[in-house]
């Protein structure tokens, strides 16, 4: 199962590659409208940068809770690996390797023109956000169970990304907490100075939530 | 190897362990024995560097447990009560990867699970083995890296009598080798057997720390019962140092007239209890 949850950007991005254009298309012909799904691609393509880190991480966190589980973390952290050998191990490495798979795959399965050093600071913040996801499961649920529960509502910040697509007015401003909001007010006003504060944000999830998590274990 | 000053610890505003002082030497095996409850395991947590919150000083191998670094746990060894091993993987797997874990050169797996006779099972998935495999497969997980000191956990808990002696064996073997050991149980048979020394936890406090043998000693010596025929079955006592005085059991000797005699020593666990006033369990 989690070696599914792995390669589930690869389904995702071919249909968000190939099925959304081609579902634009019936959409436009029966609605005979000029656009319909295409001023969301952008949209789509901020999902998808997100999508593959957090699945990733989900994955490291399913392993981490059985891990606790079974009481395994407990002895790791006595060993030459401590806690922060552990936390990297799991979660740094798979970050790390999340960042790359994304830098590979979103240019092959974008919808928009994106530059390099766009689809670059979309890859980190989509590793920052899948960290933010797996800290939110492991810090809030107890066990493996509770875990998968919670990884589908820890998913709900990601969708901060959509809220400047759908609201235009200040009222917009409510999500500003979330780092997503930032990076999909980045990529649809064409303004990298508005990544700047998704990554601030990120780092400060990240360092709450990671202390949290250091405290419980 | 471990010397323990003031020691204090608390989960919440009321201390949980309080003014504690010992030291254990190299090469000894030092039992926390106590009630749950009463802080062995928190002692033991303390002592291995999994609570760093405690006021006084905890050194180990010269180590101040609340500065530990990664080098720290390349000396210890530790054997939960529990199993800690991934269900899914062999035995063999399991100790190969936390083997993986240390920078020392492992002792050969093969001749580990030999030693605790699991080399027939080394290929077999840990979830199909039984409680007492996984105590024996957990067991010499923590001698994998062969660390100066040992923390163990109730180590013959759901073993039968023979895997039991095997492990107690094997504990004493690494004695011999010079290793500390730390020995956490309830069980006194396991104990007075196995431990130089032991320290009666209660209530987060240390009421009696000694050896065995001079414990029971101090709490009164050994009775010799003795029963004969006389009118009837009569049973006397006397203590064993004075049996050389008692005119009765010398007559019954010579006249060959005894029916039956046993001494009576007094265990460790009616030592704690007298100490302590309380049961183990």
């Amino acid at each position: 199962m989690l070696l599914v949850s792995c390669l589930a950007p690869i389904f995702v991005g071919f249909f968000f590659r190939f099925a959304i254009p081609f579902l634009d298309a019936i959409l436009m012909g029966c609605f005979h409208m000029a656009a319909i799904l295409s001023p969301y691609y952008k949209l789509v393509d901020i999902l998808f940068a997100n999508l593959t880190p957090i699945m990733f991480c989900f994955v490291s966190a399913m392993v981490s809770l059985e891990e606790t589980d079974e009481k395994i973390a407990v002895y790791l952290f006595i060993t030459p690996l401590g806690k922060t050998g552990y936390i990297f191990a799991r979660f740094g490495v798979t970050a790390i390797i999340a960042f790359f798979v994304t830098i590979i795959l979103l240019p092959f399965f974008k919808l928009t023109d994106l530059p390099l050093i766009t689809i670059l600071l979309l890859a980190v913040g989509g590793t920052l956000q899948g960290l933010i996801v797996v800290l939110l499961v492991l810090t809030i649920s107890s066990n493996k169970l509770e875990g998968m529960a919670v990884a589908k509502l820890s998913m709900l910040p990601v969708f901060g990304a959509a809220i400047p697509f759908f609201i235009k007015s200040n009222v917009q401003y409510a999500a500003s907490p979330l780092p997503s909001f930032w990076i999909g007010k980045a990529i649809i006003e064409n303004m990298s100075l508005y990544l700047l504060p998704a990554l601030v944000l990120s780092v400060v999830w990240i360092c709450f939530l990671l202390k949290w998590y250091l405290h419980k274990i | 190897m471990i010397t323990v000053e003031n020691l204090s610890f608390s989960y919440t505003k009321n201390p949980f362990i309080s003014g504690m002082n010992f030291s254990v030497s190299k090469g000894e095996i030092f039992g926390f024995l106590g009630p749950s409850g009463a802080g062995k395991s928190t002692l033991q947590k303390i002592l291995i560097g999994m609570l760093r919150t405690y006021q006084g000083s905890c050194l180990v191998n010269g180590i101040e447990c609340k500065k530990r670094t990664k080098q720290f746990y390349e000396n210890i060894g530790v054997d939960f009560e529990f199993s800690t091993m991934y269900e899914k993987l062999t035995a063999k797997e399991n100790l190969q990867f936390f083997s993986s874990l240390y920078e020392k050169e492992p002792r050969p797996i093969e001749e580990l699970l030999k030693l605790v006779g699991l080399e027939q099972d080394a290929n077999k998935r840990v979830a199909d083995y039984s409680k007492g495999m996984k105590s024996r497969l957990n067991f010499i997980k923590a001698l994998l890296h062969d660390p100066i000191l040992l923390c163990l956990d109730e180590p013959t808990s759901g073993l039968d009598p023979t895997n039991s002696r095997m492990i107690k064996h094997m504990i004493l073997e690494e004695k011999a080798k010079g290793k500390t050991i730390l020995l956490t149980t309830h069980n006194m048979q396991d104990a007075a057997e196995l431990c130089d020394r032991v320290a009666f936890i209660v209530n987060g406090k240390i009421c009696a720390l000694d050896s065995p043998h001079s414990l029971i000693m101090s709490k009164g010596a050994a009775t010799v019962t003795y029963t004969w025929i006389e009118n009837g079955e009569h049973s006397a006592s006397c203590p064993l140092e004075r049996i050389s005085s008692d005119e009765r059991l010398k007559g019954l000797i010579v006249q060959n007239r005894l029916q039956s005699i046993h001494s009576n020593e007094p265990t460790l666990n009616d030592i704690f209890m007298e100490i302590t006033g309380r049961t183990l369990l």
